[in-house]
């Protein structure tokens, strides 16, 4: 991630994306069009953010990486504004191309996996001790198994709270399989991002 | 016995238990309840067995790992000779504690976390070159994607080709959480394993086996 990014001051980027990020949110969270689905969609939002500051200090990440987080950030916030299903961009993607649903989430699902492989390669292999081509299938696997954990912890959530009516209130639109498609899209955004990542390796190993 | 790797010529113990479970797999291969069925559960051990084999030179797993691959491919055949909704075991258990449904399929993804952790820690410790530390966190991640990896291949598969018939040719038995109630039984699985860690032999390293 040799890019202009990497020249600038570190915390001048950290806190550039952390001020951008906290604008854009409280922007949100005004009027977003459900209440409730909005403050549920948020619960992981500020456990994350409140992971980042208090670790922040001990793991320093790459910029890029923080670029990274930041990106799906802002799609997330997006999302749970328009509590995904009728975020105006998939809508209109749905009138478009004669899709059966509106299929935002599936973008914030592959952006959970492409964006947050960065920085979970980045702790790997800073902390693990596992080789680079392992690392590289690990990344991949820490990011399936934390998108398995949020649909199971989602169905779990949905049994709660609406008994039943389950697959639909969780916004999967009719999708029978919801739950696998979800994740498929975040496990092959990990892959995607893992593919860049070793090709920008391999580039600058050999220039 | 359970140590290091050995030779194949030289490890009993291996062709011992390769021998016993060749032939359950060859009795449950005869005449299982649906052959169809019984051919696709049978992908992931035809897989399963090309892969170990074909790795064998470069990596062998202890002892301990292949007895606890060869218990979960046990169980994987008996469920596959009764495709899995109608395995004997898991009607009994449903008539004793009054399950609506034959659960053996849960106790399978069960016995994946808790039986393929310690190999998973194993590849990670020896050929991965995963920390001591970190081995177990990562063996337990390992189990969650690839329990996650199964159930997407299930669908994109009963998407692709079985679109009528979608969730019946996956054993769901009517159950919407389906897919997600096998993944929490695989963490459950690797839960056990992860805490049983300790209590099992080593894993001997090239470090400290030298």
């Amino acid at each position: 991630m040799k890019t202009a990014a990497s020249k600038l001051k570190p915390k001048t980027v950290i806190a550039g994306l952390a001020v951008f990020c906290t604008l854009l949110w409280l922007l949100a969270a005004i009027h977003p069009l459900d209440r409730q689905a909005w403050a549920l969609e948020n619960i992981l939002l500020v456990l994350f953010a409140i992971t980042l500051v208090f670790s922040g200090s001990r793991l320093r990440l790459s910029n890029g990486a923080y670029i990274c987080i930041a990106l799906f950030v802002i799609v997330h916030i997006i999302g749970a504004h328009y509590t995904y299903a009728r975020m105006p961009l998939g809508l209109w993607a749905e009138d478009q191309f004669g899709f059966s649903r509106n299929h935002f989430d599936r973008v914030a699902h592959f952006s959970f996996g492409f964006f947050l492989a960065l920085p979970v390669h980045e702790l790997l292999l800073r902390l693990s001790g596992l080789r680079r081509a392992s690392s590289f299938w690990m990344t991949a696997a820490l990011i399936l198994a934390l998108s398995s954990l949020f649909e199971i912890i989602e169905s779990v959530v949905a049994e709660i709270v609406a008994p039943g009516v389950g697959v639909a209130w969780l916004g999967g639109q009719g999708d029978e399989w919801d739950a696998q498609n979800d994740m498929l899209c975040s496990f092959v955004g990990s892959l995607a991002m893992a593919m860049l990542v070793a090709v920008a390796e391999w580039k600058g190993k050999t220039e | 016995m359970m140590g290091r790797p050995v030779r194949f010529g030289a490890n009993r113990f291996l062709q011992v238990m390769l021998a016993l479970y060749a032939a359950i797999w060859v009795v449950l291969a005869i005449r299982p309840v649906d052959r169809a069925d019984w051919f696709l559960e049978n992908l992931l051990v035809f897989t399963a067995v090309a892969v170990l084999s074909l790795t064998y030179r470069k990596f062998q797993f202890s002892n301990f790992s292949y007895l606890l691959l060869a218990i979960f491919l046990v169980l994987h055949a008996v469920g596959a000779h009764y495709t899995y909704a109608k395995v004997p075991a898991g009607f009994w258990l449903a008539d004793m504690l009054h399950f609506e449904r034959n659960h053996f399929d849960r106790l399978i993804h069960f016995a994946f976390g808790l039986l393929l952790a310690y190999p998973l820690r194993e590849v990670l410790l020896r050929s991965a070159g995963a920390k001591v530390r970190w081995a177990p966190a990562l063996a337990f991640i390992a189990i969650i994607a690839m329990s996650s990896f199964f159930e997407i291949i299930e669908a994109v598969i009963a998407q692709l080709v079985y679109p009528e018939l979608g969730s019946a040719y996956l054993g769901t038995q009517g159950d919407i959480w389906d897919a997600q109630k096998d993944m929490i039984a695989a963490f459950f699985g690797a839960v056990v394993a992860t805490a049983l860690g300790p209590l099992l032999p080593r894993v001997a390293t090239d470090a400290s086996s030298r």
